[in-house]
């Protein structure tokens, strides 16, 4: 039984199904000639070299439709999609310049990309890689390029807008699907950006032209005119340079700093390290996913022993400097994300069911919520009980950390409101947590008022 | 109808709508960024002509992909590092 995957229905190309719990692309025959192309010309290679394009290999299983079928391709798996409303800014911005670099090494080998989805870019061992093996189409010259304006929409009107308008604003791709409409970046933006060639152009003017053509014929004589390729050449560096100058500058959101100002000594830190490492040990994860990691400082000691882990929290800032330190040093599994627990990003799309939401992800095998609770049960009012059903349904294992009322950054989320919250202590928080979990091992971190338990669901 | 005029230039597997604005502003832009492009090209040839010593110099064509990716690492600020 073969079952199509629901976000890859829109190219005719070919597209997306499972069978036997493995996952393949099955390519279709009316794009046979693109694929012998891509396969045979040398740019596979190429781009397989460079670490750009995720690699497959020609599996002999029966396709999924049979009577379009030319190949059926079984890629390497990517162990969790991620989604650009989830990535920071250095990541949208990487995802933008890895589509411009395989456009441009595709245009060397006489093709192009034929879509500039941001959803077809993942991170990947640790860099961003095209996973769209079908999006290579012929070029041909005088052509404009067919994804111009789905590139604006994708990466450089959410780039643009989180440099100069506010970083939160990569949520818009959650509400916009096909990308940030071209005539609310504009409008967003600030009126100076009219004054940066790139942004002036590509988006600017982009959406005066199309507020101008909206629903209008066409003035055929406008449209015979052909794009050179030296001009097709020029708009490609002209985006790149564009992206490119996008600099953001962190600072000023919530957590950024966090570990200068928590409630821990160095040496209650390195307690809790080498517990949370003893831990994971102890639960010997595939996927970890570490709930409000900050800038991944205990991610690490499970992606740094080669176990998968998604380190998310809600903080752009924090995220932003965790991928930095990520790309810097190399890293191949971690994945950091940008997310906000109370509200986790929802199954969007056609159906509902183009883009899943964080919880179908799952589960992982463990999942850690250090220093989180409080933020959850205090901050968020979410009742224990529920806080603990929510991660039993995410993980196996669970590694928490109880931060008591008497901690001083409990106290600091009490200052302003009433105590409402009875149950919030650590005998209690056991008896609940207990009702789903067995607890398998609690430590009271030494030169702290907080304890870390390591917790298996029942 | 639009899609008409647009059939010449698109080929069977553009399965996206380019948008006819889109299209426009394309034409627009690409006919004065191809001239820029090509002044580019030809400045760093020539500076690479007086450069011959040097070692630096590549052509917008040449630059590896792994370069441009590691050009975008960020600065990140090392105090605040953490252990």
């Amino acid at each position: 039984m073969s079952e199509r995957i629901s976000a890859s229905f829109r190219d005719p190309s070919g597209f997306l199904f499972k069978q036997g719990g493995k996952l393949y692309r099955q390519v279709n025959q009316a794009y046979q000639k693109q694929y012998d192309h891509l396969m045979k010309s040398g740019l596979y290679q190429a781009v397989i070299k460079s670490g750009m394009l995720i690699p497959h290999t020609e599996v002999d299983v029966t396709p999924a439709d049979t009577e379009s079928a030319y190949r059926v391709l079984q890629p390497e798996l990517v162990p969790f999609i991620s989604y650009p409303y989830e990535w920071s800014f250095s990541q949208l911005k990487e995802a933008a310049l890895v589509t411009l670099a395989v456009h441009k090494k595709a245009l060397e080998f006489n093709m192009i990309l034929k879509d500039a989805s941001a959803y077809n870019i993942q991170i990947y061992k640790g860099r961003p890689v095209l996973i769209d093996t079908l999006s290579f189409d012929f070029y041909e010259e005088g052509s404009p390029w067919v994804a111009y304006r789905q590139f604006c929409q994708h990466f450089l009107a959410p780039l643009a807008l989180m440099v100069y308008t506010d970083v939160r604003l990569s949520q818009l791709m959650r509400v916009y699907i096909d990308g940030i409409p071209m005539d609310l970046a504009s409008k967003l933006l600030p009126g100076k950006t009219r004054w940066n060639l790139g942004l002036g152009s590509h988006i600017h003017l982009h959406a005066r032209s199309q507020k101008q053509n909206a629903d209008k014929a066409v003035d055929k004589a406008k449209m015979t005119g052909k794009i050179s390729k030296t001009a097709f050449l020029g708009l490609m560096d002209s985006l790149e340079s564009t992206v490119r100058g996008l600099q953001w500058k962190t600072g000023g959101t919530e957590w950024g700093d966090y570990y200068d100002i928590t409630n821990y000594s160095d040496k209650a830190f390195d307690v809790k390290k080498a517990l949370v490492s003893e831990f994971i040990q102890e639960a010997k994860p595939s996927i970890l996913w570490d709930l409000g990691s900050n800038n991944g400082a205990f991610s690490r000691l499970a992606s740094e022993k080669g176990i998968f882990t998604v380190s998310s929290d809600i903080d752009p800032t924090a995220v932003e400097f965790n991928y930095q330190e990520m790309r810097r040093k190399k890293e191949t599994s971690l994945l950091p994300l940008v997310l906000d627990l109370t509200n986790p990003s929802p199954a969007i799309g056609w159906d509902n069911a183009e883009r899943n939401s964080f919880i179908q992800r799952g589960p992982a095998d463990v999942v850690m919520a250090l220093a989180l609770i409080h933020h959850l049960a205090i901050s968020n009012n979410v009742p224990l009980p529920v806080l603990a059903e929510t991660f039993a349904s995410l993980g196996e294992h669970l590694i928490i950390e109880f931060v008591p009322k008497s901690d001083s950054q409990v106290q600091k989320l009490l200052a302003t409101r009433l105590d409402i919250f009875p149950d919030y202590e650590k005998e209690k928080f056991e008896k609940i947590f207990s009702k789903v979990f067995k607890i398998v091992k609690l430590v009271e971190i030494e030169g702290s008022q907080r304890t870390l338990y390591l917790m298996k669901r029942k | 109808m639009l899609i008409d005029f647009l059939a010449p230039i698109l080929k069977p597997q553009a399965y996206l709508d380019p948008g006819s604005g889109s299209i426009l502003i394309q034409m627009l832009l690409a006919a004065a960024l191809g001239g820029a492009y090509l002044a580019k090209v030809y400045w760093k040839k020539i500076k690479k002509f007086f450069n011959k010593n040097s070692d630096v110099e590549t052509t917008v064509e040449e630059v590896e992909p792994e370069t441009e990716l590691d050009q975008t690492a960020p600065d990140v600020d090392e105090s605040k590092e953490q252990k």
